[in-house]
């Protein structure tokens, strides 16, 4: 296994070339080839089935691809231990008998290694981690017993526990109020200072062209990726939702208005029922 | 001499008399060692919902038996390696089958659990007292452990509770997100079949003590009412022992005073155990919404 932040001299996080993954008969992702810079702050969009979860789990390393390369810093997924993945909440069991403390402990059990305890400078790790997440005073919780905002939190945590230096965050903030959502950017934004590279799953648009420095357009193929304002044009919008979405043209940049990620049937269903 | 010692000698008779006997002795190591392979072991299969698989797993064993009781004609502590060897076999079969066949993994249980079973009883049938010794493997005999299995029974009980602490946290990751143990890079094939094997040698242990139709009852009864009131595994693991461990020596009693079977007594106190637990859980969040909406009407 490779050692921590030995990660040889690629400027790369993420360097992808015509990768392919296939589930049965369907294309998942098609010819996908990308890089991202070490430190990126990166949205993925785009609709349902686009393929954002299986890149995700292919850039964790419990994928494997039916065609093309994934390197993370230069080496392969699986040789490393510095990926952290926050998969939405409802993927676990709240009523599992583990404190906010254990959890976030459980980042470090890959470091502390077979047969072994948790050192002092694990639990120093893992108190520094609850602390940045301002979880301290919910560490002797039970985990069922958090609020959706605190559970996000508690599992940012176990990836800074981690030591993570990509986190993949799939749709982190689905359900949570403004003040949670703000209170999670806040904490992201220290990340991004520190060179951990970020991608973050999401629906939101207004939220990807707002709070993220590049944009991950994605459907099964790369649509676009850059800053924001280059990447969520109407053109690029319409090739990503087809006729799904409107998009309006204001002072400054483009905005996108309609369904998104589940009901974006609806409009249509509608529309020819009364036609 | 007034009442109260009286009763109280007596109390103390009613429950030394057993113990005066060697067979009850053993018996009632045999059932806290059962107890507390099964309620370490069972904390596992409860948070991770393998309660079918180990009810399959215990009844998958019986070929083994059979086998170990055509070969050596019924001798002793032999038998327990037969078991061991079929259990480990079925349970790395249902995985193996799983994967080849794509098929969902209660399904593979199924096929593999039913066929071993059948294969089982077709094996004992063969032998002349067929029912006899059905019954035995079925229902156990508790009186029937010799000081031979108890040392066997008492080395593998230390075997596994090493493998539970020395792979505590492997397995707690393991157990409560397996998307992350694959991205920390554990071992996940490896640690399950450890875990799959303390399964086996769990319900092998408590072969003559609650017979293969009653195992999963001691390995999931005492985990799931210790998970009733535990917030922490290890909390978990301590109340499933000790809850286990008296059901084992009540049982005993139980069997000892009212002629019924041991293994069916132990798993009965379990059982009432159990419902006590969750009845005084129910009671008492009920009072609890009682008096909050009854201060909330106040309040008002």
């Amino acid at each position: 296994m490779e050692a921590r932040h030995h990660h040889g001299d690629s400027a790369y996080a993420i360097d992808l070339s015509g990768v392919s993954v296939r589930y049965g008969a369907r294309l998942a992702l098609e010819d996908l080839s990308l890089t991202v810079e070490t430190g990126r702050r990166v949205a993925v969009v785009g609709p349902n089935g686009a393929g954002k979860s299986t890149l995700f789990n292919l850039l964790a390393g419990v994928l494997s691809t039916d065609r093309g390369r994934v390197l993370i810093h230069g080496h392969r997924p699986e040789r490393h231990v510095c990926i952290a993945y926050v998969t939405q909440s409802n993927q676990v069991d709240w009523n599992f008998p583990v404190s906010v403390r254990d959890v976030v402990m459980m980042g470090r059990v890959g470091e502390i290694g077979l047969l072994r305890r948790p050192s002092a400078a694990d639990r120093q790790l893992v108190q520094d981690s609850l602390d940045r997440m301002e979880m301290t005073h919910l560490a002797q919780r039970q985990i069922g017993e958090l609020s959706g905002g605190q559970k996000q939190r508690m599992f940012i945590a176990r990836a800074l526990a981690q030591q993570a230096d990509l986190m993949l965050l799939d749709e982190p903030l689905s359900g949570l109020d403004l003040k949670s959502q703000d209170k999670i950017f806040s904490l992201l934004d220290t990340l991004s200072a520190q060179q951990v590279t970020l991608l973050f799953a999401t629906h939101d648009l207004n939220l990807a062209r707002e709070r993220f420095e590049r944009i991950l357009l994605l459907n099964r193929r790369l649509v676009a990726y850059g800053p924001p304002d280059q990447v969520l044009t109407s053109e690029n919008l319409a090739a990503a939702y087809g006729g799904h979405m409107q998009v309006l043209d204001t002072a400054d940049g483009p905005v996108a208005i309609g369904d998104m990620g589940g009901h974006h049937e609806h409009g249509h269903d509608h529309g020819e029922a009364h036609g | 001499m007034n009442t109260a010692t009286i009763t109280g000698k007596r109390m103390v008779n009613w429950l030394l008399e057993p113990l005066a006997y060697a067979f009850m002795q053993r018996g009632f190591l045999a059932a806290i060692i059962v107890g507390l392979v099964c309620a370490l072991v069972g904390c596992y299969i409860v948070l991770r919902g393998m309660a079918f698989f180990g009810d399959a797993l215990a009844h998958a064993i019986l070929p083994g038996l059979a086998a170990g009781y055509l070969v050596q004609g019924g001798a002793g502590g032999g038998l327990f390696w037969w078991a061991l060897g079929a259990a480990v076999l079925s349970s790395l079969g249902i995985g193996a089958l799983s994967r080849a066949a794509n098929l969902k993994q209660d399904t593979s249980i199924g096929i593999i659990f039913a066929g071993m079973f059948a294969l089982g009883i077709a094996m004992i049938s063969t032998i002349r007292n067929y029912a006899l010794d059905l019954a035995h493997f079925l229902f156990g005999n508790v009186l029937g452990v010799s000081a031979a299995d108890l040392w066997l029974n008492a080395a593998l009980a230390a075997l596994v509770v090493l493998l539970i602490i020395l792979l505590y946290k492997e397995f707690l990751v393991l157990s409560f997100d397996p998307l992350l143990a694959s991205t920390l890079r554990l071992p996940a094939r490896a640690l399950e079949a450890v875990l799959l094997i303390l399964i086996a040698v769990a319900i092998v242990v408590s072969l003559q003590t609650v017979g293969v139709a009653l195992v999963v009852a001691m390995l999931v009864t005492p985990a799931a009412t210790a998970s009733l009131v535990s917030k922490r595994l290890p909390r978990m693991m301590a109340l499933a022992v000790l809850i286990a461990a008296f059901s084992g020596v009540a049982g005993l009693y139980i069997s000892y005073y009212a002629n019924v079977a041991s293994g069916a007594a132990i798993v009965l106190v379990c059982t009432a155990i159990f419902i006590l637990v969750w009845a005084a859980q129910a009671v008492t969040r009920a009072r609890a919404r009682a008096s909050y909406s009854a201060s909330a009407a106040n309040a008002d």
